[in-house]
């Protein structure tokens, strides 16, 4: 009976874990379709998950700059994300606090179709030091070619959302 | 305030350049009669440029002597006041314009004013700029060859050909070759940098003034990847009288905006955009209208001492230029708006300023800027350099009305993003060099130099309106900014991108929850003078900066 019980805790553990594989890949911006960029010209998200773990790789454009920034959640625990790479609209005054880390946690809801992440945003503002809630919900949507970010800053009244569509291997060498 | 004799003295002791030589700048007679001539917007090589570079050399041989020929653009071009200062020169000064309709009409108008012609190659763009150095010096109209029977006809000779000259050669050895033809014998107070639009489409609109004064014309690189370009026109800035002024504009095809500010301000040069700045060897000649005085709506005087209440203060900035900028657009007047006037109009535009005063509404201020007597960025400036440009810069305000200092330094910048802060250094040189302004403002995109000292503050921009950006994203921009900045008072400054239209701003300031107070800059740095909720910080060293410089 003890036995059964831990297998069975062992497999709804994995299941918890388990991502849809569908997530994995290259995520391109449909603009049209999208909050309006501020600063940022293009935007692709890369998705890769190692069992718990799921890397979301940003490879932003401005004109010829090319910028790429990188979190990786934990499914199962907090983590402290150094650096953490927000989407910024960079003409706020609201910059990034490299040397801080972000509190984020993470974890797979709506039967494995939705990545959910809340993190606490170290940020500098004018005032001084600020810390930012984005609490944001990566929604795999029927199909499985189309991605939807919907974001939510605790100081902002609108959700910020973003639609991508999936980017096959040959797209993405382009 | 100043009578204006003293402001018209001033300004004649300002000027290196002699406008409509020999004679200084100085007020029109009234009544005058003179020429207009409409352009539309086809500015393609292969359709109306030569053409309008042909009209706009013999604009600025004909304004020589007087100012005869003024050029009226299309309402969608970017100086969009030239339809406004013509309506203005007719009203204030009296001048009696009769239309000029084509090309054929204005040379046997304006032929005398010509004693030739030179031709230059559309397929070698950068003859179209060494032709224009030769038409200021040898008196001449610049021409492609399909218009050379048009200009024979009426009776001009030959004077130069460049056809074939350059063919092959990069732009590094065309200009190399100019300057060692014609850079001895052009001015060393200006030089004109006409780049701007580059390949099927140029606008070349200022090149009346650079043949009218003589100046040497290129577009050279400031990009270090052109490095024979680069040297070229490092030399030819090292030969410039100090505190000269380039006109004109960088080329959209070979560097930014950043690199060639930063390389003009290492000289301590003054930038005077853009390429297609009109009508400057016309606008010259006019000086402010008899009894006209500057007088700046100021909110407070200048040693008021406010206090800041506990709610958040919005202020609006223009800059830009106001001349391609929001003024004619819809709602002005609704907001208080402070507007960065070009101190330098007052030696080359001193109509199209009072045109700005006369048509001010009581919620229009105006401040002086960008970071000098010019465009520069002043973490460039030579130290030496320093004092006697702010001099000069003080004393534009001066004439101006003007009290509060607007400051860009970009050269760290990526385009409108990124790094645009002042080093300790330089905001240690403003505030020795401007001990009687209000306060200080900074950037262009946000920045997040800031400082209080005494009763003058040095606020930066904490929020740049892109034209393009949704309203409502503009909203919730300013109301995330104004949560995550939870003392109070909070300072909130704006620049209002050029195309911007303050209709709009009203939207997006009604929008916006909370107690707030949208005032003008001057009140807004008094208060914010009063009580220091931010935080004093210049530019970090160690913060990445896009261009590292030369």
């Amino acid at each position: 009976m003890k036995r059964f019980f831990l297998l069975s805790l062992g497999w709804l553990t994995g299941v918890a874990l388990m991502a849809n594989p569908a997530f994995v890949g290259r995520w391109r911006l449909d603009p049209a379709q999208s909050s309006a960029l501020d600063g940022w010209t293009t935007l692709d998200l890369v998705v890769d998950v190692r069992g718990p773990l799921v890397e979301l790789r940003h490879d932003m454009a401005w004109r010829t700059t090319k910028v790429t920034g990188t979190n990786t959640v934990d499914t199962t625990q907090p983590v402290a994300i150094p650096n953490f790479f927000r989407i910024d609209q960079r003409h706020m005054a609201v910059y990034a606090q490299p040397a801080k880390s972000a509190a984020t946690t993470a974890s797979w809801i709506d039967g494995h179709r939705t990545l959910r992440i809340e993190a606490l945003v170290p940020l500098e503002v004018s005032q001084g030091d600020a810390t930012q809630r984005i609490y944001s919900e990566y929604r795999l949507l029927e199909g499985d070619q189309a991605l939807l970010l919907i974001e939510l800053h605790a100081a902002r009244p609108r959700p910020l959302v973003y639609r991508f569509t999936k980017v096959t291997a040959e797209e993405a060498k382009k | 305030m100043k009578r204006i004799s003293f402001l018209l003295s001033l300004v004649s002791a300002c000027v290196p350049l002699a406008c409509a030589a020999p004679a200084p700048v100085a007020t029109a007679p009234a009544g005058r009669d003179a020429f207009v001539m409409h352009f539309d917007g086809d500015w393609k090589v292969a359709g109306g440029l030569p053409e309008k570079v042909l009209l706009v050399s013999l604009q600025g041989l004909a304004n020589r002597a007087a100012p005869q020929l003024y050029v009226v653009h299309p309402q969608d071009f970017q100086w969009e006041i030239t339809g406004p200062l013509f309506n203005f020169y007719e009203r204030k000064h009296g001048v009696r314009f009769t239309p000029i309709p084509t090309a054929d009409a204005a040379l046997a108008r304006f032929r005398g004013a010509a004693k030739g012609y030179v031709v230059w190659e559309k397929a070698v763009s950068a003859s179209m700029n060494v032709a224009l150095t030769i038409a200021g010096l040898e008196d001449a109209v610049a021409v492609t060859a399909e218009l050379i029977p048009l200009v024979e006809k009426h009776g001009l000779k030959k004077i130069d050909d460049l056809r074939g000259r350059y063919t092959g050669q990069t732009d590094a050895q065309i200009y190399q070759d100019a300057y060692n033809r014609y850079w001895a014998r052009c001015t060393k107070d200006a030089i004109m940098l006409l780049g701007g639009h580059a390949g099927a489409v140029r606008q070349p609109a200022v090149a009346d003034w650079g043949v009218q004064q003589k100046m040497f014309f290129e577009d050279l690189s400031a990009n270090p990847k052109h490095p024979d370009e680069l040297a070229l026109a490092q030399r030819l800035f090292s030969e410039l009288k100090p505190g000269s002024i380039v006109f004109g504009w960088h080329s959209y095809a070979k560097d930014t905006e950043e690199m060639y500010t930063t390389l003009l301000s290492g000289y301590g040069l003054k930038m005077e955009g853009l390429h297609n700045l009109p009508n400057l060897s016309f606008n010259c000649q006019f000086g402010f209208t008899p009894g006209f005085k500057f007088a700046n709506n100021h909110r407070v005087a200048r040693d008021a001492q406010p206090v800041a209440a506990e709610k958040v203060y919005v202020s609006f900035v223009q800059s830009d230029s106001i001349g391609i900028g929001v003024w004619t657009k819809p709602g002005r007047g609704k907001l208080p708006f402070a507007w960065q006037v070009t101190m330098n109009w007052t030696k080359f535009s001193p109509a199209a300023l009072e045109y700005f005063h006369e048509s001010a509404t009581a919620n229009d201020y105006f401040i002086g800027g960008l970071s000098g007597p010019g465009y520069m960025y002043p973490n460039h400036i030579p130290a030496d350099r320093f004092p006697g440009l702010m001099r000069e810069a003080n004393e534009l305000m001066a004439v101006l009305d003007e009290r509060v200092m607007e400051i860009m330094d970009n050269s760290a910048a990526d385009g409108n993003v990124g790094n645009a802060d002042l080093t300790q250094a330089t905001v240690d040189r403003y505030y020795a060099a401007f001990p009687n302004v209000i306060g200080f403002i900074n950037g262009y995109g946000p920045a997040r130099t800031r400082d209080l000292r005494g009763t003058q503050a040095m606020i930066s921009y904490e929020y740049y309106i892109d034209p393009r950006r949704p309203r409502e994203e503009v909203a919730a921009d300013l109301a995330e900014l104004i949560a995550l900045n939870l003392k109070r008072p909070y300072f909130l400054l704006v620049h209002v991108r050029e195309s911007n239209d303050v209709n709009s701003l009203v939207e997006v300031v009604q929008r916006l929850d909370g107690p707030i107070e949208v005032v003008p800059v001057d009140l807004f740095l008094k208060l914010a003078a009063s009580k220091q909720t931010y935080t004093t910080r210049y530019q970090d060293p160690n913060e990445p900066k896009h261009f590292k410089g030369y």
